[in-house]
């Protein structure tokens, strides 16, 4: 303590001769600080409508509210935020939990309005509103209001290191590239449950994911389960929806994962494999589900195909109590499963346990029994109250080029691989596609290769019309392909098979000009005059499927009515323009993947079960 | 103004019911004290706090983890760090979460700021109440310079909601430091004159001297922490009695008075807001580079294992403690703040007005550096 | 002298559990009843701060359990040892349909205003309480607001009317 004086105050008179330290406003101005946290700015582009920041609000002050302009599509709802000013408490939690990271504030503080209702407000940016955005030149503070904002005026902005979600998802264990080519081994080798639970719990619950799946699973519950240890009742879940877990959750084309919210700034999360630890580490389905079965109606329907259409189709009629017989030409389920996935995809003890679980339920399966040749199709239609006919697509289509008769077609190739003894395969294979059975058939080339000719040089080289972008393979096959060493030759396109002695010697390729016409529809053209030559021993093709509806008699198949796109036209309830004849999977659907079948099959479950009911 | 009443059947007629506050030049804060005095002399007072009870421990338990800081904060707006600071060690100490050293110096140097800030205000409404409106008006700029600091750091100037579960928000802007620096000697600079105008004015020592006097015996019996009782003579401070953040890595000094009234307790907080700008230049030389957070878990799932903590933090007023439960939900299951104000307002506020003269009654209150929300939360 | 305070507090009162935690952290659970006694015995062995009461309500159990936390002051102005840094937390607790405790002023005069305050928020008595009145609020509750069975939301909708829903 100083000494105390009277005196020491007078001091502070010279401030008297000094000019005043406080800012003169409204003339004067403090400009916010970068990281201010003033009013929202949504960036419409970027926001998928996910409602994250509606839900972590502390203060209620967001609401998601629709948008009638914008078209829903998956990973993108038409909803977007809305603000209500007079709960917001400008926390910036919205902003942080905000996936996509369009939702920011910005360095905008002012909104004098009478009218309270003006305090409710959907932020956008300037990108989507500049009526509201003025320059700064135009701009001036006595204006200021939520209506008439500065523009590139951003303040408290994502940062993805201290985002409230976790970005990247847990590693899933692989077998490497170098040891999984040696043998067919299954290359996913599944989450651990400690890690299957991390990953799940990464899930922020926004149901992007849902409305993607063709299936609509319920998604967020059964990873929500699984983040709580409880896989039994994820499986529960999953099994409402969906009798093919083990297979979904290794081969499903993941339609959620794509919509995944945080699959914009991080990696989604991996519903599929979740769904497979889900799968696997339950014992058995059938306890899981706790279902009684009903009792029987004494309805009778036919399936036809035990591929994934026909099998969840059996499923979900059962759980009606109609009596279900399933007429297969081979001579064991899963269709196009069974056939096409390579085994280090699909191994055959998953396809087996999903099989066997619908089997469980009472389903009449007449394997080896072709339609149209072992039985009649018009027999069925009288036998039987409802036809549910997923056949699938078994036919290769071919390139249509010189000596195409020595090239192996894809299904053929992989079947035989799959299911017979393995085929031999050449030391030098080309394949022709850039398809996801391409790399199917690429990779397995590659394996039986690796068997064949242990030590010694061989390669399996893969040529399609589309270019890396446009190839159409997912992301990550090509990827894996890529890793284990088939060699790619993009954007060339197949001109003939060259002989040598009337064997294969190569094929003579000519480069693409483009794929796709204006209307972006498949229609290639080619410079007839750059041509190169691959050299290899065997060629095969894999450049896409039609159906076979052969076994449909012509009385029933002049009123079988088609789409544009030339697939089998069905109604809201599946069925077909044959009345008593429903159809799904790859011949109706688009995507010709299992969980779309399974989603027909759904949908034709109820619409049959709506015809017996009515009867 | 004050309301004056003569409390019925008292008889003589001297003496009278006095209600000072809410409204009163004197009282800083949404806070009373009814009087019961004779002449000018208080004979008995009765704290009458409420003004500000919004609930918020009962509002937490409606709120997700991360959903409360945006609540905390608002419990003591003067110093909405060290409550930051509380919730987010409680949490921490429940889930087990690890704070990265750069973010412990972080989070001790905004906590210093926030004592400069918190102080200087409470400087500003001391000085203003006895009526010395120059260095008064001083304070309130520093702070806002403070302020400003706080803007940049965190994006808000009030509440900060910066220091979060596993570190802090975000990391430092470009050259902030040197700017923390350069607002920390400008307010410095200004020591001299506050000292002239304010600390040794005679004015000052005459009107604050063995008011609201406290022994030292009596502050420990009352549950008297913080400047209250440094101001009695003993260096009890949470910061060095059971140090957290980074207040261990540096060196630095618990200044105290002995005489236990008004002026000593405004000097021992003069004291330490010099001791904290050195100790924010100390922590800044030391701060290391790295990690400011752990990521916390997915706030959508996440759930505390049940148990329960009591934290303890150094607040400007004293000691800040937090009782934390979990049963294992989303939500706390209970939340008590012990906040510093709450003895001193309450029961030494009450004890200290015994016998004081009404002059003193604000001259009392403020010098026991009382915040009002604090004791209401 | 923590093993010392726990075998004392054994060996001096009847239904005494007390765990330690390696925190520092010592959890004495006593009957309603010793509370004070308690409470005198562990400010006599040092423990001369009580920091807070506080009450925490368990619905299931049906109790409500009242906690005291007691730490220590310094002995000297070089005392920052690991006793300074030692939290006790005695509880007790009460059945929630007849909670009462004596008043514990008599030991720690500042335990006044938590008193009252746990009065008014959880309904808990203390006998011996000079002045058990309210100390924040205004209005009187069916069920005291701080109880977990007190809806908040419901409440303030009843009381103050819903915020209505503003049009788009």
């Amino acid at each position: 303590m100083g000494k105390a004086s009277i005196l020491s105050p007078l001091k502070a008179i010279r401030f008297l001769f000094q000019k005043p330290l406080t800012l003169r406003y409204p003339f004067e101005k403090k400009e916010p600080a970068p990281r201010y946290r003033g009013f929202h700015l949504n960036d419409w582009d970027r926001c998928t409508g996910c409602g994250n920041c509606a839900d972590i609000c502390p203060n209620e002050a967001i609401t998601m509210i629709e948008v009638p302009a914008i078209e829903p599509e998956p990973g993108n709802k038409n909803e977007r935020p809305q603000l209500d000013y007079g709960r917001c408490c400008f926390c910036g939690l919205c902003v942080d939990i905000c996936p996509p990271g369009s939702l920011r504030l910005s360095r905008d503080y002012f909104h004098i309005h009478f009218d309270t209702d003006t305090f409710v407000f959907v932020p956008k940016d300037e990108k989507k509103d500049e009526a509201t955005f003025l320059p700064a030149e135009e701009y001036s503070i006595l204006k200021a209001s939520l209506t008439h904002r500065k523009r590139d005026y951003e303040g408290f902005s994502p940062d993805l290191d201290f985002a409230l979600f976790e970005p990247q998802r847990v590693p899933m264990p692989q077998v490497s590239a170098q040891e999984r080519k040696q043998s067919f081994v299954e290359m996913v080798r599944g989450y651990s449950a400690e890690q299957a639970r991390s990953e799940a719990s990464r899930c922020l619950e926004c149901g992007l994911c849902e409305e993607a799946c063709p299936a609509n699973l319920r998604i967020s519950d059964y990873v929500k389960a699984i983040s709580e240890d409880d896989s039994e009742e994820a499986l529960r879940i999953i099994l409402e929806d969906n009798p093919l877990p083990a297979i979904c959750g290794r081969i499903c084309m993941k339609h959620c994962e794509d919509a995944c919210s945080l699959g914009l700034r991080g990696e989604p999360v991996a519903i599929r494999w979740l769904k497979r630890y889900a799968a696997d580490t339950v014992e058995s389905y059938r306890e899981t589900l706790r279902a009684e079965l009903p009792a029987e109606t004494g309805k009778k329907v036919a399936v036809i195909g035990a591929g994934a259409g026909g099998l969840a189709v059996a499923y979900f009629l059962r759980l009606k109590g109609h009596g279900v017989t399933v007429f297969e030409s081979q001579p064991a389920g899963g269709g196009m499963l069974r056939m096409g996935p390579p085994r280090y995809r699909l191994p055959d003890d998953a396809v087996k346990d999903d099989v066997d679980y619908i089997a469980s339920f009472g389903v009449q399966f007449r394997f080896n029994t072709a339609v149209g040749k072992n039985v009649q199709f018009d027999e069925l239609r009288e036998r039987y109250d409802a036809v549910f006919m997923a056949v699938g697509t078994h036919r290769s289509y071919t390139a249509r080029i010189e000596n195409e008769d020595r090239a192996l077609m894809a299904l053929d190739f992989l079947n035989a691989a799959r299911v017979g003894p393995a085929p031999d395969v050449g030391r030098h294979v080309i394949v022709i596609g850039g398809g996801n059975v391409a790399m199917d058939v690429a990779r397995t080339c590659l394996r039986l290769q690796q068997m064949q000719y242990p030590g010694q040089e061989s390669v399996t080289r893969a040529v399609c019309l589309e270019s890396w972008e446009e190839m159409p393979a997912s992301q990550e096959e090509i990827e894996e392909a890529k890793e284990e060493g088939i060699q790619f030759n993009p954007a060339w396109g197949p001109k003939g098979i060259l002989l040598e002695q009337g064997e294969v010697s190569g094929l003579e390729c000519k480069a693409v000009k483009s794929v796709f016409d204006e209307q972006g529809r498949f229609s290639p053209t080619f410079y007839e005059d750059r041509t190169m030559v691959l050299e290899g021993d065997m060629v095969i093709e894999a450049i896409g499927q039609g159906y076979d509806l052969s076994f449909i008699p012509d009385h029933l198949m002049e009123s079988l009515a088609f789409t544009e796109r030339r697939k089998v036209k069905v109604n809201e309830d599946g069925m077909t323009s044959v009345p008593g004849v429903f159809a799904g999977g790859d011949i109706v659907n688009l995507n010709m993947d299992a969980v779309t079948a399974i989603a027909d099959a759904k949908k034709a479950a109820e619409g049959i079960h709506k015809m017996l009911s009515e009867h | 103004m004050a309301q004056i009443s003569e409390i019925a059947g008292s008889g003589s007629g001297r003496e009278l019911e006095l209600y000072f506050g809410p409204q009163h030049l004197g009282m800083v804060g949404n806070f009373s004290i009814t009087l019961k005095v004779e002449g000018d002399r208080v004979l008995k007072a009765t704290a009458n706090p409420g003004y500000l009870h919004r609930g918020f421990e009962k509002l937490m338990e409606y709120r997700t983890w991360i959903q409360n800081f945006p609540m905390v904060c608002r419990i003591n707006v003067v110093e909405p760090d060290s409550m930051e600071m509380v919730y987010a060690m409680a949490v921490e100490k429940l889930a087990g979460i690890e704070v990265p050293e750069r973010a412990q110096y972080i989070r001790s140097i905004c906590l210093e700021l926030a004592r400069v800030s918190s102080h200087l205000f409470g400087l500003w409404a001391y000085s203003n109440m006895l009526g010395f409106d120059t260095p008064a008006q001083w304070a309130m700029y520093h702070r806002d310079l403070v302020l400003d600091l706080f803007e940049e750091l965190t994006g808000g100037r009030v509440y900060h909601i910066y220091l979060w579960p596993g570190g802090v928000r975000r990391d430092f802007p470009k050259g902030f430091r040197d700017r923390i620096v350069h607002t920390l000697h400008s307010i410095g600079g200004w020591v001299p004159d506050y000292d002239a105008t304010f600390f040794n004015n005679r004015l000052f020592y005459e009107r604050a001297r063995g008011v609201g006097q406290l022994s030292q015996e009596q502050a420990k019996a009352l549950g008297a922490t913080g400047p209250v009782l440094r101001a009695t003579g003993m260096k009890f401070d949470i910061r060095k009695v059971e140090p957290y953040a980074a207040y261990d890595k540096v060196d630095w000094e618990v200044p105290t008075r002995q005489e236990g009234d008004a002026y000593s307790r405004i000097w021992v907080v003069r004291d330490e807001l010099i001791e904290s700008v050195h100790m924010v230049f100390k922590l800044l030389d030391a701060m290391p580079d790295g990690e400011v957070y752990n990521r916390i878990p997915n706030p959508f799932k996440w759930r505390i294992p049940p148990g329960e903590a009591y934290v303890r933090c150094e607040s400007s007023r004293g000691e800040l403690g937090l009782y934390l439960v979990s049963n294992g939900g989303d939500k706390p299951y209970r939340v008590h703040f012990r906040t510093p104000s709450y003895p001193h307002g309450l029961t030494i506020l009450e004890k200290a007005l015994e016998g004081a003269s009404i002059a003193d009654v604000g001259n009392t209150m403020i010098s026991l550096y009382v915040v009002a929300p604090e004791i209401d939360r | 002298m923590i093993a010392s305070l726990r075998t004392g507090l054994e060996a001096t009162f009847k239904g005494v559990e007390v765990t330690d935690r390696e925190d520092g952290m010592m959890f004495v659970l006593a009957p309603g009843e010793s509370i004070p006694a308690v409470l005198r015995y562990l400010r006599e062995h040092g423990l001369d701060h009580l920091a807070l009461v506080s009450c925490v309500d368990w619905i299931e159990e049906g109790e409500l359990e009242v906690v005291y936390l007691l730490t220590c002051y310094m002995r000297n102005n070089t005392d920052y040892g690991p006793e300074q840094r030692r939290h006790v937390l005695l509880r007790t607790k009460l059945p929630r349909e007849s909670a009462e405790l004596d008043s514990v002023i008599g030991i720690f005069e500042n335990a006044e205003p938590h008193e009252r305050e746990i009065h008014e928020l959880y309904g808990v008595h203390f006998e011996g309480h000079p002045r058990l009145i309210p100390l924040f609020l205004e209005r009187g509750y069916e069920i005291p607001p701080f109880r977990k069975d007190f809806d908040t939301r419901q409440y303030v909708e009843k009381t103050f009317g819903a915020i209505p829903p503003v049009e788009d």
